[in-house]
């Protein structure tokens, strides 16, 4: 198998007033293409850090990273954009969809931005939205969603580029467990049918168990890898 | 990302802040209303006053004057041959010498009238020069052999309005008392009086250019230079053909004489003064207008300020989403440029109702003065008749102002979001 994502020796601080928060100490993995990973650790672990920093919304302090052969470190801002735009998914743990537009117009946004024609944008939201099973409330804005639903939205709106990995940040932990599940399940559904590698942050050992691999963060360091048996709950 | 979507999720967002957009869009459409408004009414203003002058100076004839002006005018006189020599300057029409002769009172019978001057005249040129000035109420133009035929300018045939019976009439004998300064043997004044046939009396005509025929009279330029026992000329009067040339050709004039003898009166020039005083006025009022258009910059650059801060969280959506600073840039820019267009399309529209408004009442209201001076114009009150004048120019340099202005205040809130990070505005509540 490819690997797809080459996380190398990664280093990140922050600094908080005068102080310098270490949030990420040396940080190394790799995910191969069709992978699904998940990052599991508790709050303040560097999950979302190190999440940002594959996604390219963020850049290491050292180390470097790979993703699909381009190494985000030497991307200018637009490089990173677009790389962001074409092969990489985001889905939030707040869903973050834009509350004044439907649920369709949400999906058609990375769309729109990459400058498909809006007819060929609105069909191939329009078939994402069938595929996480929402072609019936395409026109609902967020408000008049359920949690479940808007992340189902955000989900959409993460694959409708068809990136080669989606990255989700404690996709979960706004929902409750029922439908938390359903998330995952659907991620998985996805992740088998299209082989696009998900890596998703979670501190629900639950969810986490659902992965090919699980990384265990802790205090900005991975305490270990471990190959999950493949688990599904009904 | 395409410009046409860029602007269409612009006014997406300016739509969905209904009333913020539309009191932000109401501050350059004042400040585009006042450019506009000053603009169409200040040119009208302008041509109303330049019409009013352009009938009131002749511009087609120059007058010259032995001497300055302000120096006092020299005792010098113009010869024939200055005249010959006037004539032949190319766009001359016509050239014509007078003398003039001061203090003249009238006797017909028992009617006793004064006249400002007596003004010696070649009839047949004179009436060339002035032909919308020279014309007859009654009688006709003096035969040109005749040396004792008068002509009396209208004020001085009617001395008080309300008086039935004219001085004289054609075909009338007059008698006139000249004071005429004789330079022989020593410069003094003689009082002498003449007899003379009226050939016509003139209409009202009022004072256009420096000379008011009402108080004058008219009387053969030969008898003048008898009576003075000399062959020249006090003034001059040129006729040109176009007054475009007017400048050109009182240079060519001056040209004939040696350096400072001679003051050419060019009402062109003293138009085009005029006309420039307008010009600085009227961009002085522009300028003031522009100030409430900065203030409405300076109220969008506020509005769109808040608007990103609002809008952080989106910001970082789209910049997660692929889009690029620049994308974010394009979209707030299109924002401030859309408030730009519209604000600047309607305030043209206003401005131009206002100044079109403005105009009908001022032109209603204000009547320039009319008072019994020398200086009268001749016909009834005249209404200040301002038309406001449509001038595609400034329609065109109000809205790229507008947009200018707007795109110039939006671009510090534009760049501060499009710089925003993507981790942190994603975080920001």
């Amino acid at each position: 198998m490819k690997t797809l994502l080459d996380v190398h020796d990664v280093k990140k601080a922050y600094r908080m007033g005068k102080v310098l928060v270490p949030a990420l100490r040396g940080v190394s993995f790799d995910a191969e293409e069709g992978e699904f990973l998940t990052i599991f650790g508790p709050s303040g672990s560097g999950k979302s850090t190190l999440l940002h920093l594959v996604g390219g919304l963020d850049r290491p302090d050292e180390g470097e990273i790979l993703i699909d052969g381009s190494n985000i470190l030497k991307l200018s801002d637009d490089k990173l954009a677009e790389l962001r735009l074409t092969k990489i998914g985001f889905v939030f743990q707040f869903f973050n969809l834009l509350p004044r537009l439907t649920a369709l117009k949400n999906v058609v946004l990375p769309l729109t931005i990459a400058g498909v024609p809006e007819k060929e944008a609105l069909e191939q939201a329009k078939e994402i939205l069938r595929l996480v099973g929402l072609e019936a409330r395409t026109n609902h804005r967020p408000s008049e969603l359920s949690g479940g639903e808007q992340q189902r939205v955000a989900m959409a709106r993460a694959l409708v580029n068809s990136p080669k990995i989606v990255l989700a940040d404690e996709p979960t932990g706004n929902l409750d467990t029922k439908t938390g599940w359903e998330i995952v399940q659907l991620m998985r559904k996805l992740n088998e049918d299209k082989r696009q590698t998900f890596v998703v942050v979670t501190h629900d050992p639950h969810i986490a168990e659902a992965a090919d691999r699980i990384i265990y963060l802790k205090d900005g360091l991975i305490e270990g890898i471990k190959e999950a048996p493949r688990r599904n709950k009904q | 990302m395409r410009l046409s979507r860029i602007l269409t999720m612009a006014w997406e967002s300016l739509t969905q802040r209904k009333l913020r957009t539309s009191l932000t869009i109401l501050g350059v459409v004042i400040g585009i209303t006042a450019i506009i408004g000053l603009a169409s009414l200040g040119e009208g203003f302008r041509l109303d006053i330049r019409k009013r002058m352009q009938s009131g100076f002749e511009l087609d004839n120059l007058t010259i004057i032995p001497g300055s002006l302000f120096a006092g005018l020299s005792r010098e006189r113009f010869t024939d041959e200055d005249i010959q020599n006037i004539s032949k300057i190319l766009g001359v029409k016509i050239v014509t010498g007078i003398m003039q002769i001061g203090n003249v009172t009238l006797y017909n019978g028992s009617k006793t009238v004064q006249a400002f001057v007596a003004t010696g005249v070649n009839f047949t040129e004179f009436i060339q020069v002035f032909p919308d000035r020279f014309v007859f109420e009654n009688g006709t133009i003096p035969e040109e052999d005749r040396n004792d035929t008068i002509v009396i300018g209208y004020k001085v045939n009617h001395p008080t309005e309300n008086e039935t019976a004219p001085f004289a009439g054609a075909n009338d004998t007059i008698t006139l008392t000249l004071q005429v300064l004789l330079k022989t043997p020593f410069p003094h004044y003689e009082q002498t009086d003449y007899n003379f046939t009226v050939a016509g009396t003139l209409r009202k005509t009022g004072t256009p250019g420096i000379t008011n025929f009402d108080y004058w009279i008219f009387i053969p330029l030969e008898t003048t230079r008898e009576i003075y026992d000399t062959q020249e000329s006090d003034l001059i009067f040129v006729r040109v053909y176009n007054s475009e040339d007017s400048e050109r050709i009182a240079k060519d004039i001056e040209a004939l004489f040696p350096p400072f003898r001679i003051t050419i009166l060019v009402p062109l020039m003293l138009i085009k003064q005029v006309d420039n005083i307008l010009n600085i006025v009227q961009l002085f009022l522009m300028a003031i207008a522009s100030i409430s258009l900065l203030v409405a910059g300076i109220g969008i650059m506020n509005i769109m300020m808040v608007s990103v801060m609002e809008r952080t969280r989106e910001i970082g959506i789209l910049k997660a989403v692929g889009a690029k600073s620049r994308t974010v840039l394009g979209m707030f820019l299109a924002e401030a440029m859309l408030i730009g267009i519209i604000g600047g399309l309607i305030g043209v529209l206003t401005g131009y109702g206002l100044s079109y408004a403005l105009a009908l009442m001022l032109s209603s209201f204000i009547h320039p003065q009319q008072q019994g001076t020398t200086f009268q114009t001749p016909e009834a009150p005249q209404r200040l008749n301002i038309t406001p004048v449509f001038s595609p120019e400034w329609t065109v340099i109000a809205l790229v102002f507008a947009v200018i202005i707007c795109v110039i205040f939006g671009l510090y809130p534009a760049r501060k979001a499009s710089r925003l990070n993507p981790v942190e505005a994603l975080r920001y509540e």
